[in-house]
């Protein structure tokens, strides 16, 4: 660790890995309830249940985010973070904040807690994704500013490196879109016209650019690359995600109300959103073949390559299958939209976290990798997961086919309840292949707390 | 062939590449806004239906059901329940759901509306059905 | 890629095949040449499912306006040439007047098109009208703004080209604007023909 204060990483690492667990289980819980209808009800109630497991899913990737954040800044600024009890204390109001949301999910009705949370000063509950009571959504804007404060404080008095600007940017660019959440109008087309401006330009525009400027550190840290190669390859590739990722907001305005033309525009401009991830692939894949050290951290070398490659296939391949308006029109809001978020997150900004913190947590805990054994495990866990992501997702497309096929396309469409129950075999295979994920990140856990030790020296 | 390639030149491009995508995204939501009234109905939004929507959203609907295709797949699209169950249809379907489940099936909480509460949860969705949708969705079950 | 071809073709007294601009401005022109491309080829689909109706609205366009603004972009790309040249001969005085000019061919091409829109707007036209208008107006204004950051970008080289920036020992700069501003002038030598004339 060249800086102490990148320490304060260490624990929003570790609430990360923490919220991941929570989210994975409720991951599970939905499962199941997909096949066994009354699992947990009325106690944990579908409804509840998703709230938990995508909310938890937010939550954690931005305690990666922000983990990551401040491990790499102080290193590319060259300084130590301007401040670490601020980062400190932030850490524990995100912590605070977001168990009691959690909490507060599963303790009382939803309509409960909107009452007690004062919904009524300013509606903007009930949105999906958005669903945070608003002390929370405060909560979130005063933790991201004074984050944003302590980043930008310390880049201002250190290097600004190209991978800092953009990872600023894209932080910024974070803490900025998520304000449309607090736009909430009566009129439903303009409430989900501007939902999206946080939703899709969060994870299709300013997240990819937090991702790309992590990768690219990593890529820095353990390939030897110059930087002045990996910087301008960044440049090239955040340019192609924003220029292809901002218009293809578009398709998403196909059928709520909005102009048809976004049809053309919309498919026009997302076709081309799979091509900055592809780039992001072999951007990642050349750099480790060009490298000129073997670093010693061969998981988070695995994960850098992984991100790129899921990233591609979640976000780049699945998504473009159903982006093109005619397609959409049949599988808007089914299993296939499901199938393309699954796989694009775990491959994006899961997998994204996860190498950051195989990277920087054995350099926190003193040592510039973990043991021999701690790796294997590790990888052993890389695989698992994934390949259980890529089965959740292959059957979940698989269901989504045939929903669509039963539901939308057939001369005698089915009922909705109807189609799902003929589809039920699927939704089995993919609860299993949550076990599997399951394994996998308990694998994960395991590899922090296994032969960490006889390599100490290293 | 060989070509000069710079760190500024390509940091540029991404400033103005993103500036340049930016307004235009801009200018295409700035139409939409003067196209929108055509096609959201907001002329005929009352206060039932705004009390509807805010049914809606206290209750997470969407943590189940879809709403014009977007939300949770768990359950039925809503955005065009009118047309399947009929107004009194989806108000005695909310009604009627037992508190405790259906043994094994999926089932939906009881909510304990009032009859104003449900009036307003269909005029709510009376609503969103009649929004010009680019005739999404394709078939009555959504 | 005029200018790319062009360097293939180059005689062998030249001692290197040498790529004109910054390879990120090549990346950045094919990227905005593919969405143009699929944009065409949408407008190609879009037209072949309707064709009496794509013809019968194509009469509405006004051609010599069309042809009028050709002519001022092809002209205005012969200026950036020039300019690129003066750079290679070091003559510092023609850079940026040459510069001025191309940019101000590109101003005459805003007024002319703002001329067209507000006829086609005045009468009521959006992208919401029909199928044809939503291809006239989105391809059209989409280059429109393309020829308002060809300015913008020309604007810079003419104030680095009054600094005496540019020369024979480095046209880097002048030669990347150059090359974007030619893909301005090329994807509109496309869309004319393929939006007014073509039936």
């Amino acid at each position: 660790m060249q800086f102490k204060s990148q320490a304060v990483a260490k624990p929003y690492f570790i609430a990360a890995i923490g919220l991941f667990v929570g989210q994975i289980l409720f991951g599970l819980i939905l499962g199941l309830q997909y096949v066994l209808g009354d699992f947990l009800f009325p106690a944990i109630p579908f409804n509840v249940a998703r709230m938990v497991h995508t909310n938890l899913l937010i939550v954690w990737l931005l305690f990666g985010f922000m983990g990551g954040t401040y491990y790499m800044i102080p290193e590319e600024a060259e300084t130590e973070l301007f401040s670490p009890k601020l980062a400190l204390l932030m850490f524990w109001v995100f912590l605070v904040a977001g168990a009691l949301t959690i909490v507060g999910y599963l303790a009382v009705p939803y309509a409960t807690l909107a009452e007690l949370t004062g919904n009524n000063l300013l509606e903007t509950m009930g949105r999906e994704f958005l669903e945070q009571p608003l002390p929370t959504k405060l909560g979130i804007v005063v933790v991201a500013l004074a984050f944003l404060f302590n980043v930008t404080m310390t880049v201002l008095k250190g290097k600004k490196t190209a991978i800092a600007t953009v990872l600023l940017i894209g932080l910024w660019g974070l803490a900025v879109f998520f304000l449309f959440s607090f736009y909430n109008p009566v009129n439903v087309v303009l409430d989900k016209f501007f939902w999206w401006w946080t939703v899709h330009l969060w994870v299709e525009g300013v997240w990819e650019l937090i991702l790309g400027s992590f990768l690219a550190f990593v890529l820095i840290k353990t390939t030897g690359v110059d930087r002045e190669v990996i910087e301008k390859w960044l440049y090239v590739i955040v340019t192609l995600t924003l220029i292809s990722g901002i218009i293809g907001t578009g398709h998403h305005y196909f059928w709520i109300g909005t102009p048809e033309y976004w049809q053309w525009w919309g498919s026009i401009f997302s076709a081309l959103e799979p091509i900055p991830f592809f780039g992001m692939t072999v951007f990642a894949f050349n750099m480790v073949n060009r490298r000129r050290r073997e670093h010693p951290n061969k998981a988070a070398v695995l994960w850098a390559l992984g991100t790129g490659v899921m990233a591609f296939l979640g976000a780049g391949v699945w998504g473009f299958l159903h982006t093109l308006a005619p397609v959409n029109y049949y599988t808007h809001g089914t299993q296939i939209t499901a199938a393309h978020g699954h796989m694009a997150f775990y491959g994006a900004y899961a997998m994204v976290n996860l190498m950051m913190i195989s990277y920087a947590m054995p350099i926190l805990n003193g040592r510039a990798a973990n043991s021999n054994k701690s790796q294997v495990l590790e990888m052993w866990s890389f695989w698992l997961m994934t390949v259980a992501m890529v089965f959740i997702t292959l059957f979940l497309t698989a269901a989504g086919i045939l929903q669509v096929w039963l539901q939308r396309v057939s001369d005698t469409p089915l009922p909705f309840m109807v189609a799902q129950e003929k589809i039920a075999l699927f939704y089995w295979m993919r609860e299993w292949a949550g076990v599997m994920f399951l394994i996998g990140l308990i694998l994960y856990i395991t590899s922090f707390f296994y032969g960490g030790q006889e390599e100490k020296a290293a | 062939m060989s070509g000069a390639f710079t760190k500024s030149m390509a940091r540029n491009i991404f400033y103005g590449g993103t500036v340049f995508f930016f307004l235009l995204f801009l200018a295409l939501s700035f139409d939409t806004h003067s196209q929108l009234p055509k096609r959201d109905m907001r002329a005929n939004i009352t206060p039932q239906i705004a009390e509807g929507k805010k049914l809606w959203e206290v209750n997470n609907c969407i943590g189940c059901h879809t709403l014009l295709g977007e939300g949770a797949y768990f359950a039925p699209e809503l955005g065009n329940v009118v047309v399947r169950y009929g107004d009194e249809g989806t108000k005695a379907f909310i009604q009627s759901r037992p508190k405790d489940g259906i043994p094994g099936r999926r089932s939906m909480p009881q909510f304990n509306f009032t009859d104003e509460q449900l009036n307003a949860i269909v005029a709510f969705l009376k609503h969103v059905n009649s929004i010009n949708a680019a005739n999404w969705p394709p078939n009555s079950q959504g | 890629m005029c200018a790319m071809t062009t360097a293939a073709l180059i005689p062998p007294e030249t001692p290197q095949k040498r790529l004109p601009g910054d390879l990120a401005i090549w990346f950045f022109i094919l990227a905005e040449m593919l969405a143009f491309a699929v944009f065409f080829a949408s407008y190609a689909f879009a037209r072949a499912r309707n064709v009496e109706m794509f013809n019968l609205y194509q009469q509405t366009l006004d051609r010599n306006a069309g042809a009028l603004n050709t002519f001022l972009l092809i002209t205005g790309s012969w200026f950036v040439v020039r300019a690129v040249q003066a750079a290679h001969r070091n003559d510092q005085k023609a850079i940026p007047r040459n510069i001025l000019l191309g940019f101000l061919c590109g101003g005459g091409f805003l007024v002319v098109k703002v001329f067209e829109y507000a006829a086609k707007f005045g009468a009521g036209i959006s992208m919401s009208t029909n199928t044809f208008y939503m291809f006239y107006i989105s391809l059209t204004f989409f280059h429109f703004m393309h020829v308002i950051l060809g300015m913008v970008i020309l604007t810079i080289l003419w104030v680095q080209a009054r600094k005496g920036v540019y020369g024979s020992h480095d046209a880097h700069g002048l030669e990347s604007g150059a090359a974007y501003w030619h893909m301005v002038d090329l994807l509109w030598i496309i869309l004319f023909p393929l939006v007014y004339v073509m039936r």
